[in-house]
């Protein structure tokens, strides 16, 4: 049963110590940001996506499900905004995720002074079904819907204009939390961090044996067990699932 | 069709996956996590990262002080003003402030401004270097509460404790007047102290009390002489009726 809790109680910066005394001092006045190098497309908002391709496919499509797995190669840096939403696994868009999006960004940005841009490709990749209730066999069903395919590193959209992280993170987190993949808000700043400690972590492991060296020279027959594309993609990937805490 | 299909390639055949696994289980993409084969969760567990652990944990190495954090140019401006007030005034009062309204904060600014005084709030993070290096080093253990500076060029010190005693919220602490530092008690007693003027005047007229006198110390010796020849004029003429006094006898002494 949930019940109607009082926040804790409010620590000013003590914690185990003590209670801090909070204190005034001289204001620290600290200059505005500087917003000179940014330039703004033409229409800030979201471009709206189709449902179906202009030209709609007539032949049907093999599911190709090697577009979700591994990393992405495409559409890992940032363009023209600051801020983004970074995909951290594998999956499909499909239109009702994309006017999510648009929408909720559309929202709660400033058109006169923030801007988005979409890094993802209208849905372009058909997906068949066959219609419930029937045994296998028959063929392939038809084209039900389209969709986009993005793997993990990919950025989704951008966010620019005259703002701070601080102020984007919120929306873009919600946003974020309803894609059919785990993603993260990030900022430049924030996803060179990131890609910094990846890098540190691989060089100060201390452990001997990394996956990578266990793959390569085949070490106990290991590669029995593991597939071809485990070469490449390290251990860090398992499916359309990117692995965060593997090294 | 079904059925393992055997690869004919110049690729040696442990390149490929072994045939048995492809054979069951779903897909390699699959929406659910799909189940790991035991030889390969423990090839995970065995390459996984290990942090590296210094012989001696950072939270024992000795804790390196924060740089000085970059002068502030306001900061510097306020110390400027600061030195500027103690340079300038012979009576500076340091008073506890505690919270009052708006507009009584500006009535006692009013009335102390009457008296020539000025008001100044100060930053103790400010003052404290100031005062470190000049002469008022003394006046530091009274910088440590929130408080203002009542600082005046003339010592009227019995006006600013009128003043004060109305304001509840502001409260005396100590003060240096004319380079002299004096708590509570001593502006008091300052205060009940005559005037400059006045007691100038009080030294003055003390000092020439005796030179003054001198003149009628002078003249007391001829002055007590007459005065005792005109009682004896007197009490002759009284009784002159019948006999005339010899003339030539006021006039015997020199």
């Amino acid at each position: 049963m949930w019940r109607w809790r009082l926040p804790g109680l409010l620590r000013a910066g003590g914690g185990p110590g003590g209670v801090a005394v909070p204190r005034a001092g001289l204001k620290k006045l600290t200059l505005p940001p500087d917003y000179s190098g940014i330039t703004f497309p033409e229409k800030p908002k979201l471009k709206f996506l189709d449902k179906v391709p202009a030209v709609p496919k007539v032949q049907r499509e093999p599911r190709r499900l090697r577009d979700i797995r591994g990393p992405s190669q495409v559409a890992t840096d940032f363009i023209q905004g600051q801020y983004g939403i970074l995909a951290l696994g594998g999956g499909y868009l499909h239109w009702g995720h994309l006017e999510m999006i648009r929408l909720t960004i559309g929202r709660s940005i400033d058109p006169k002074s923030m801007f988005a841009v979409w890094r993802v490709p209208a849905p372009c990749k058909s997906v068949t079904r066959k219609s419930l209730g029937h045994r296998m066999g028959g063929g392939k069903g038809p084209i039900d819907h389209y969709v986009t395919a993005v793997k993990s590193g990919r950025l989704v959209v951008e966010v620019g204009g005259r703002c701070e992280f601080e102020e984007v993170r919120p929306f873009l987190a919600r946003v974020a939390q309803k894609l059919p993949f785990p993603a993260i808000p990030v900022s430049r700043e924030s996803l060179q961090e990131m890609r910094q400690e990846e890098e540190e972590k691989r060089l100060n492991n201390q452990n001997p044996w990394t996956f990578e060296r266990v793959v390569t020279s085949n070490m106990l027959g290991m590669r029995k067990y593991l597939s071809p594309y485990d070469l490449r993609l390290k251990g860090r990937y398992w499916g359309k699932f990117f692995l965060k805490h593997r090294v | 069709g079904p059925g393992p299909v055997p690869v004919l390639s110049a690729a040696p055949a442990a390149w490929l996956p072994a045939l048995q696994l492809l054979r069951r289980g779903s897909k390699a993409v699959t929406r659910h996590w799909k189940a790991m084969h035991f030889q390969r969760q423990k090839l995970l567990a065995l390459t996984e990262y290990l942090p590296p652990r210094p012989a001696l944990p950072p939270r024992c190495l000795p804790r390196d002080t924060p740089t000085a954090h970059q002068e502030d140019g306001y900061a510097r401006v306020l110390r400027r003003q600061a030195e500027e007030v103690f340079r300038s005034s012979r009576m500076v009062a340091v008073c506890q402030y505690n919270s009052m309204p708006d507009e009584d904060l500006v009535t006692l600014q009013h009335y102390l401004r009457k008296h020539n005084i000025h008001v100044k709030f100060v930053l103790n993070e400010v003052v404290r270097p100031v005062l470190a290096q000049s002469k008022y080093r003394n006046l530091l253990p009274l910088f440590v509460c929130r408080n203002i500076l009542l600082v005046s060029p003339e010592t009227r010190a019995r006006e600013m404790l009128r003043v004060l005693k109305r304001v509840p919220q502001v409260n005396l602490l100590g003060a240096c007047i004319d380079d002299t530092i004096l708590s509570r008690q001593g502006v008091e007693n300052f205060a009940r102290l005559p005037s400059l003027e006045a007691s100038q005047g009080q030294t003055v007229g003390a000092l020439s009390l005796l030179p003054s006198q001198t003149s009628s110390l002078l003249q007391q010796g001829p002055a007590h002489l007459t005065a005792l020849l005109d009682e004896h004029i007197r009490r002759l003429r009284d009784t002159e009726g019948s006999t005339e006094p010899p003339p030539g006898q006021g006039t015997g002494n020199h």
